[in-house]
Formats: C-alpha cells, structure tokens, sequence
C-alpha cells in the first residue's frame, strides 16, 4: 500500500532540503572573481575597516546577491507551481498570464518619464514595477472572468493576449526611447540579479516567504483544484475563495521577485516540473521543495552569470533561459515517479 | 420517516433556454438505489448537478437530510454527498492512493494533512473497491474500468450517506460494467449508502436500482418502483424507438431493435406478446 504523505515525512523532506540550500549559498558565496577563503571569510570584521576583505566581500557583497537569488528563485518556482495547479495546465507560469510584461511596463514607463534609475526599496521604479505586475493581473482576472464560462481558458488566453499587446508596448517605448538609461531597462528586462543591501532583503524576505506560507496553507486544495471547478467543489473546496487567494498570493510574490530582479525566464516553468517528475504532484510537498530547488537553480545561474566572462557579467535571464532547457530534458529523461526512495 | 433528498416543486432551465426541469417533486429514502434515466438532453446530468449543489433551482427547492441544499457550506455538503462523474484523467500524475485520500478534503485542518483515522479510511475504501492493488501506480496507466473504482473508493472514503454518479458505466465493457454496479449495490446494501445513478444503461438500472426516475425530454416525468417505470410502453414512448422487451428469470431487460425493427413481426419472445399469451 502506497503511503500517504504525513508532516513528520515533509519536514525531514524539507529539512534535507534547507541543509542541501545553506551548503550552495555558503560555496556559491565563496566563488568569484575575487577568490575568498572560508576560514577569513568566517572570521569576522577585525578590529578596523579593510583588515579582512574576505570576510567584507562574503558578507557585504556575495552573501546579500545569494540571498537574493534564492528568494527570487523561491518566489518564482512557487508561483509557476500554484499557476500550473489552478490553471490546470503545465505549461503556465508567471510569465504566460504577462505579469513579467505588465511589471517591465511600468518600469519602461517609470524610466521614461524620467525617475531615477535603481530597483526595490524606496525607488519608484520598483513601485512602477509592482503596480504593472498588479494591474496585470487584474486586468487577465477581469477579462478572464467577463470572456466566458471556461475560466481556465478563457484566463490563459488574456494572458497570452496582454503579455502580447504589452511586449509590443514595451518593444515600441524602447525603441522609440533616447534614455542614456536604455541598457540598465534592457539589461534589467533581460533578468539581473545585482548586489542589495540587508535592509531591502528583509523586508523582500517577509513578502516572499509570507506569500509562500499563505500558498502553503491551501497546497491540499491545489491538489483538488488540479482536477476542474466541479470535482473540486464535491470535494468541499470553495473553488471561487481558493483561486482568489493562491493568484493573489502567486501575483503578490511574482511582482516582488520581478521587481527586485527584472524578468527572470524558465524558473517557474522547469522547477516545479522538474520537483513534480521527481517526487510527484502532491502540493503540500511540491510547493516547498520547488521554493528550495528553485532557490539553488537560481544561486547557481546567478553564480555562472558572475564568473562565465568575467570581469563582466552575464544577466542571470541569459544562464536560466540557456541552463534551464537542457536541464529540464535531464530531468524528463532520467525520472519518472517510479524513484520511489524519494517519495 | 422523511426522505434524506427531497426535491419539491424543481424548475430549472439555463439562460435563454426554455425549462428542461419544470415542477420536478420526489423523495429518496436513505439506502435506497435511484437510477436517473432518460433521453439525451432530458436533463439527467443538470438534476444530478443541482442535487449536488453545483447549480441553483429557478424555483422550488432541494432538501439534504431535511436542510435546504444552500443552507450548507461546500465543506459541509461534501461531508454529506460524494459526487462521481463521469471518467476523466487528471492534469497530473496522482497515485491512486494520493487520489483517494484526497476524499477526506472536507475533513481536514488549516495545513491539510490525513490523520491515522483518515488514512485507515482511505484503505478500507481502496479494500473494499479492490483498487489496493493499484496503490502506488499513476492514475493515467489504469484502464477505464480501473480508473472507474478509483472514483467510486475516493467517494466512498469520503464518508457521506449519499453518492451521486454520473453515468459511472460509460466507456466500460460488460465485465467492468457489471462490476461497478455490484460495487455500488455492496455500498448500498452493506454501509446503507443512498445511490443516485445517472444512467443510460436501463437493463443495468433495472436489474440494481429499487426507484427509478424516468425523465421524458419535454418536462414530463414518472417516478417508481424500478420495475414498474422500466416498461415497455415507458421506454418506447420516452425514447421513441421500437425496443424488444424480455425476460430472465423476474427481471427484464431492453433492446433497441433500430434496423430489426422492420422484422418486428416474427419478435417471438416480446414481453408484451407474452402477457398477451
């Protein structure tokens, strides 16, 4: 008899997971151009400024932009993770309803009426890029909704349509733009994760993992929304009340993530894929272990984006977009649910 | 003793659509067998739909264990009637055994986590169906008729006094079919459950159900003994086909004669003939 997933079982699951993540952002913190050693690193400030640059370079620069990568790496692979489940289809993420689109408009809109240019926290940009990803989401809610009675078609394709209509107004701004900030917005529309002080990521930190603990709380009603409005409802979910909080939740921590790092491709599409072929489509696991999964796919990109031609750097979009697909044919071909030691 | 459904006075059309239900009365008593049956678009599925909440009557009203149908939440109709619709594979890969645990949604906490009492339920469900043999494979790799126990051990599991199917033998072949039924006369017979089947089967229905509820397709409608609704003038006149009647033993069973019809006159064992006899 197959067993049923209890919380003792998860919380080893998750625990394993946490440990694995802590590891790669310690090693991926330590990788650089400028090469640090753990032990300096570990040490402490010292007694004046610029005694140990290790420790300065690991916990002043390469430790915030880990952490940043892997909360935008969570964000975005639950997000993708509750999209699939409530639209019913494999193939959503946070970037096929346009939310991606709707946040890189305001930040275009916000560039080229002539604010100043930086991301999150404080800046307007980031409240263009959040209100964007926002109005988005209500406007394919919306339409949606006033279309027609098969909702989970009829919101696929507003999203499809406003991602569209909004790419195109993005493209024609940029080109019709003579901002000397054009390669900071295409750079930003690319994916860019850049270092952030402590106090942005706390308080990005609270949105995300709040938003990822309210998703959590409805994972087992995923798991019946997976199966239309009609079974869901015989089996007791308030259908209407569940979707509203996991697309406003899903909407809420997408729009952080973009605007603390631009337009981030392929992580809500092949994490949770990937963590569903190897330990099956069960919310109440998948949403927690495609945060963390998602999280390392992230650091690591961003780790490759850093160093690959260095001392430039890549936008961390180019390394998903190119690591993601191969990656994801890996997974396709090597697992299926039958690895049973993992379940 | 009151029904544990009533429908009172039923009327329901959809917008822009004339009344396919229109003063619609009955009572079902608990433990007992009701097969829907009826023509195409009689409106057999759109009655199961509003005895499961899912659509409103335009008037009159439906009672579940004497409280108005809307007067429960949705968590706590599920606890009350379990609904199995017609076959269909899901979106993604769920074990059998993840499948039908996720009958005890109505019964969970805030992190939506089984108990030992709910995973006990779940086995005996899956016992009881014989579908504990499929527990750890995808519910995509069963066949039809595999997939079909699953459904009946999720509502099962779910623990409610009333199970609405919707066409439960469709796609199936004689074996399977069969098998479903006996399963869903186990059910009714050994825990007392109520069984509300929506059927196009009539000699399936015959042979299990004890009421039957013959939907004529203009708003007309009989309800009764099994026996007696399923007759050969009934089922000729609701679905306006030339049918061949028999008999096994006490039972009966139906053919459509459609092209034998025109050799009607050398039928030799019509039931009508006999009684004539």
């Amino acid at each position: 008899m197959a067993e049923i997933l209890t919380s003792k079982n998860l919380v080893i699951k998750v625990s394993i997971g946490l440990a694995v993540l802590a590891v790669i952002m310690c090693l991926c913190a330590l990788i650089g151009t400028q090469k640090i050693s753990l032990e300096k690193a570990l040490a402490g400030p010292g007694d004046k400024p610029g005694e140990n640059i290790d420790y300065e370079i690991f916990v002043g620069v390469r430790l915030p932009r880990v952490i940043l990568a892997a909360l935008v790496g969570a964000a975005l692979a639950c997000s993708g993770v509750v999209l699939q489940a409530i639209l019913r289809n494999p193939l959503a993420d946070p970037y096929i309803l346009g939310i991606s689109s709707g946040a890189g408009l305001g930040v275009i809109i916000a560039v080229l009426s002539g604010v100043s240019f930086s991301f999150w926290g404080g800046s307007p940009i980031a409240a263009f890029a959040f209100t964007g990803a926002i109005i988005t989401v209500w406007l394919v809610w919306f339409i949606g909704h006033f279309t027609g009675k098969s909702q989970v078609t009829s919101l696929l394709l507003a999203g499809v349509v406003i991602n569209a209509f909004f790419s195109a107004v993005i493209m024609f701004l940029i080109s019709i733009a003579k901002s000397q900030e054009l390669r900071s917005t295409v750079l930003w529309l690319m994916g860019n994760i850049t270092e952030k002080d402590f106090s942005e990521l706390r308080v990005s930190a609270v949105c995300i993992l709040g938003g990822i603990i309210g998703l959590f709380t409805i994972s087992q009603k995923l798991n019946v929304l997976t199966f239309g409005e009609e079974e869901a409802k015989a089996l007791g979910v308030d259908t209407g009340q569940s979707k509203v909080v996991a697309f406003g939740f899903a909407a809420f921590i997408t729009a952080v993530a973009v605007g603390l790092s631009g337009l981030i491709g392929f992580v809500g599409l092949i994490i949770p894929h990937g963590v569903r072929l190897v330990f099956g489509p069960d919310h109440r696991q998948l949403l927690p272990l495609s945060a963390i999964i998602g999280s390392i796919f992230l650091i690591i990109a961003d780790t490759i984006a850093r160093v690959i031609v260095a001392p430039a750097q890549l936008p961390v979009g180019v390394i998903t977009a190119i690591a993601g697909g191969p990656f994801f044919l890996i997974l396709l071909a090597r697992y299926s649910r039958k690895v049973s030691w993992l379940k | 003793m009151s029904g544990i459904i009533e429908v009172e006075n039923l009327s329901f059309g959809y917008m822009r659509q004339g009344l396919i239900l229109k003063e619609l009365s009955f009572e079902v008593m608990p433990g007992t067998f009701l097969a829907i049956a009826g023509p195409n678009g009689a409106g057999k599925t759109t009655l199961l739909n509003l005895l499961c909440g899912l659509l409103s009557p335009n008037a009159g009203f439906i009672k579940i264990d004497s409280a108005n149908i809307h007067s429960y939440s949705v968590k706590e109709l599920a606890q009350k009637v379990a609904v199995v619709r017609q076959e269909f594979v899901p979106v993604f890969d769920f074990t059998v055994t993840e499948m039908v645990s996720m009958a005890r949604t109505p019964y969970l906490g805030i992190f939506g986590f089984e108990s030992i009492s709910d995973r006990e339920i779940v086995n005996e469900a899956m016992e009881a169906t014989d579908t504990a043999q499929f527990a750890t494979r995808t519910l995509g790799s069963l066949s039809g008729g595999e997939r079909q126990r699953v459904f009946i051990a999720r509502a099962l599991a779910q623990n409610t006094t009333i199970l609405l199917l919707d066409e439960p033998t469709s796609f199936l072949d004689f074996k399977h079919q069969v098998g479903i039924y006996d399963l869903l006369k186990t059910a009714q017979l050994e825990k007392g459950k109520t069984v509300v089947a929506v059927t196009h089967d009539i000699n399936l229905a015959a042979q299990y159900a004890d009421v039957a509820l013959l939907l004529g397709g203009d708003c007309s409608y009989h309800i009764g003994k099994a026996e007696d609704i399923f007759s050969l003038e009934q089922i000729e006149r609701v679905f306006g086909v030339k049918t061949f009647a028999g008999k096994v033993g006490e039972g009966k069973f139906f053919l459509p004669l459609g092209k034998l019809a025109k050799d009607s006159s050398i039928i030799t064992a019509n039931i009508n003939k006999d009684e004539k006899e």
